[in-house]
């Protein structure tokens, strides 16, 4: 796997998952309802909620536990989640930022050829896999990094991880 | 033997006797051991004059303390946990093996797969069933038979993705590079179920060479193999003048139909389907084609190319369409009336304030309102701090966190509810309201200056405060949204009402249990003489539903000549309990098995029925409780039932 010379290969992220914890309870049922774009999920015990600037769904626990994901930077993300716990502060509660973790990154990249995955796989065993009754790509997992790859045949590559 | 010093002379020389279990010092004759234990193989004259050597056979990796002499018969019990543990394995995999008809060899392997993964603690957390299917499989990969993953999963009714996960995780850990399956080895399988009679080797080659060319042709990376094998079979028998259709070969390959006819148009973009029948026997194509999602993407691409020219040039026009359009509108202003004195400056302001506020283009128009109602606010949010400090005094002792102690103008719990209705009463006071907030954020950031890097407070750099608070609906918009909301999940509501005062009324009984999920109860063993006894008896405890055909019931009985009819009395109550507790049994196969399972899980009788009652009786009952029609089969009934 060489990446090609003569033009740079242009990786995107495409999503970024951050958690943080708003340190106080928050009633589920307030936010369904004064909300202007919440789902409420009574069933998981959860609230999606939004947003539009930067585009971001959260998910929100009774706890306090909020999951943002959808982000396109770490930044971004930092700001949605900031956003967010802004909006649960003039909802009513008495919300204080804290624990903001990026816990997953998502990236997208595209190779200009195709890849033959079986010969892939043989060559990189065993850090790679392949199972095609499964999953339509290669799976590439480089340990030290704790990064997965994905490799499908027509060249496109996931990568994810922290 | 070691050598020993006699103890009453202190010669060495000591002479073993092996036979007799004796040392004894040839010095001076004294005895030094009797029964010393011998390692000698003992033979025993069995029934017929056959004689068998004494002992057992223990395996290496066996149980630490020697099986109990003696108790020869039961050799399951006082065996270690691993032991035990293999065993289960190896009874499995025997059962799963002979349904997938592998040999010996196989499940041998299989078998060692599976104490590898014992003594790696890797079956921890995962179903045994799980971990057997994954070992087989991984037999089934090395050996390269052609049994599916798929195939596993439909014999245990377990999702193929969680198989998958399984299988994998246990390729890594044991380090064992699975070849990557290859479609050819499907191929005579398939032909094999899909009775091509004395053709089916001309049909299996045919399909085969498809299969070569599909791999050349790219298609097949990132496929399931089943599939293409599905499309060459279909082509192939098409080929030798076979009618079968897609139907009949997805029965067999287990792909959906429109997987089939894709990979039949992916075959019929490739040149190689032009060829006519003999000549695709005797050429093979040179040039190789490219994965079909690969043109597909590129195919995308274009469009989108296209597409963004053909924008640009819109843009163009609109561009010129809007330089007129302005033009017009300068026009129009300038032969428009203009508006003297204040009310210029006035519209001015407007103009200033709607450019800056892109976002809110009505707050232009209620500006003048905004400042009395900003006013107003203000005055409320005096009144609303007041009332806060209040009860902040009285509920100052409740709070256990430091920070919170100084600060009386802190929200609380309790002023939440005043806080949040009088902003959305007051409408969209965007700005103020946010002041307020503000000014109760800075001093308890004052309060605390050490607090400042930890930074759990909410840094508001960056943040548009305007565009939040469009996520707030006012007061109307929450009233018709509780509305909304309240009928839609009404089932909901009413279920955790009911929850809550069960639980209240068990609290009060004292009998309140708080993790009600995993309570299983022992069931009665019922005792029985007979099968159908059993039945009967069952009947009366489960009082099962109405899905049952009780006449043929009523002929098994007969069938198997019960004597006794013993129903009982049990109170309705007692019933519905039951029929609450019910756990969900599995299916086997034969109905005697299953009765005799059935009568184990029921559990024990609390007190054996005595009195009889006709069965019809009982029969009426149960089925005037139900409202449903439906009968099924005895054996289905013993197959396992598991609703109310």
């Amino acid at each position: 796997m060489d990446s090609s010379s003569d033009e740079a290969l242009d990786i995107i992220v495409t999503n970024v998952v951050a958690t943080f914890r708003t340190r106080c309870h928050l009633n589920l049922r307030t936010i369904a309802l004064e909300g202007s774009n919440v789902i409420y999920k009574p069933e998981v015990g959860k609230v999606l909620m939004k947003l539009r600037k930067p585009m971001i769904t959260a998910s929100i626990w009774s706890s306090g536990k909020i999951i943002c994901t959808g982000a396109t930077s770490e930044d971004e993300a930092k700001l949605g989640a900031r956003r967010l716990a802004r909006c649960l502060q003039k909802l009513g509660f008495k919300v204080r930022f804290s624990a903001f973790r990026v816990v997953n990154v998502l990236a997208v990249c595209s190779m200009p050829f195709a890849i033959h995955l079986i010969d892939f796989t043989k060559n990189n065993r065993p850090i790679a896999s392949y199972e095609p009754e499964l999953h339509p790509a290669a799976t590439y997992r480089i340990k030290n990094l704790k990064a997965t790859i994905q490799v499908f045949s027509t060249g496109s590559l996931t990568v994810t991880g922290i | 033997m070691s050598s020993r010093v006699c103890r009453t002379c202190g010669g060495s020389d000591i002479d073993v006797d092996q036979a007799r279990g004796s040392a004894v010092c040839t010095g001076c004759g004294s005895v030094l051991e009797d029964n010393i234990i011998v390692s000698e193989v003992q033979f025993v004259e069995g029934s017929g004059g056959v004689s068998s050597a004494v002992g057992q056979f223990v395996s290496a990796d066996g149980p630490v303390k020697a099986p109990l002499l003696g108790s020869g018969f039961h050799t399951s019990v006082g065996k270690e946990s691993r032991a035990q543990t293999l065993q289960n394995g190896k009874r499995q995999i025997q059962q799963l093996g002979s349904q997938l008809q592998l040999n010996q060899h196989c499940l041998d392997t299989a078998f060692n797969f599976f104490k590898l993964v014992v003594s790696k603690h890797l079956t921890r957390g995962r179903k045994t069933e799980h971990v057997i299917a994954a070992c087989l499989y991984l037999v089934c990969r090395t050996e390269g038979t052609p049994h599916m993953l798929l195939d596993l999963s439909d014999l245990l009714q377990v999702n193929v993705y969680i198989l998958g996960k399984t299988f994998l995780l246990l390729a890594r850990e044991l380090c064992i590079n699975a070849p990557a399956i290859d479609p050819c080895l499907y191929i005579p399988r398939f032909a094999h179920m899909l009775e091509f009679g004395v053709k089916t080797h001309e049909v299996s080659m045919t399909a085969l060479r498809l299969v070569q060319r599909m791999k050349r042709d790219w298609m097949h990376t990132g496929r399931r193999p089943s599939g293409l094998c599905g499309a060459a079979l279909l082509v192939a028998a098409r080929m030798h003048k076979f009618r079968r259709s897609v139907k009949d070969v997805i029965s067999v390959v287990k792909v959906c139909q429109t997987t089939l006819r894709k990979r039949l148009t992916e075959f019929e973009d490739t040149p190689t389907s032009q060829l006519t029948i003999d000549e695709f026997m005797r050429v093979d194509l040179e040039q190789e084609c490219d994965p079909p999602s690969f043109t597909a993407a590129q195919h995308k691409a274009k469009m989108q190319q296209l597409e963004q020219e053909l924008a640009k040039k819109l843009d163009e026009v609109e561009g010129e369409i809007s330089c007129y359009k302005n033009e017009i509108e300068t026009e129009l202003e300038k032969s428009r009336p203009k508006l003297r004195g204040i009310y210029a400056a006035y519209a001015k302001e407007d103009n200033r304030e709607v450019l800056s506020s892109p976002s809110e283009p009505e707050e232009a128009e209620g500006e003048d309102a905004e400042f009395q109602a900003a006013t107003q606010h203000l005055t409320e949010d005096f009144l609303c701090q007041v009332i806060q400090e209040e009860q902040g005094r009285g509920t100052k002792g409740d709070h256990s966190v430091s920070e919170q102690e100084a600060e009386p103008e802190k929200e609380e719990a309790g002023p939440h509810r005043q806080v949040a209705p009088l902003t959305s009463i007051l409408g969209k006071l965007e700005s103020a309201a946010s002041l307020s907030l503000q000014q109760t954020f800075q001093t308890t950031d004052t309060s605390e200056p050490g607090d400042q890097s930890q930074n759990e407070e909410l840094d508001l750099e960056g943040i548009d405060d305007q565009e939040i608070d469009k996520y707030i609906l006012n007061e109307k918009e929450v009233q018709v949204k509780t509305e909304l909301w309240m009928k839609q999940n009404a089932e909901y509501l009413k279920e955790q009402k009911e929850k809550e005062e069960r639980i209240n009324k068990e609290k009060e009984e004292g009998t309140y249990k708080e993790k009600k999920k995993k309570s299983s109860k022992k069931r009665d063993q019922i005792e029985a003489s007979t099968a159908g006894e059993a039945i009967e008896k069952m009947l009366e405890k489960k009082k099962i539903s109405s899905k049952i055909n009780y006449d043929v019931l009523r002929d098994l009985n007969r069938g198997t000549g019960s004597p006794s009819r013993s129903p009982d009395h049990t109170p309705d109550t007692t019933a519905t309990r039951k029929r609450l507790n019910r756990r969900r049994r599995r299916k086997t196969s034969e109905p005697n098995q299953d009765l005799a399972a059935n009568t184990s899980i029921m559990g024990k009788s609390s007190a054996p029925q005595a009195a009889p009652l006709p069965v019809e009786e009982e029969e009426e009952e149960e089925e005037e409780e139900e409202a449903e029609d439906e009968c099924i089969s005895a054996l289905q009934l013993v197959g396992g039932q598991s609703r109310f």
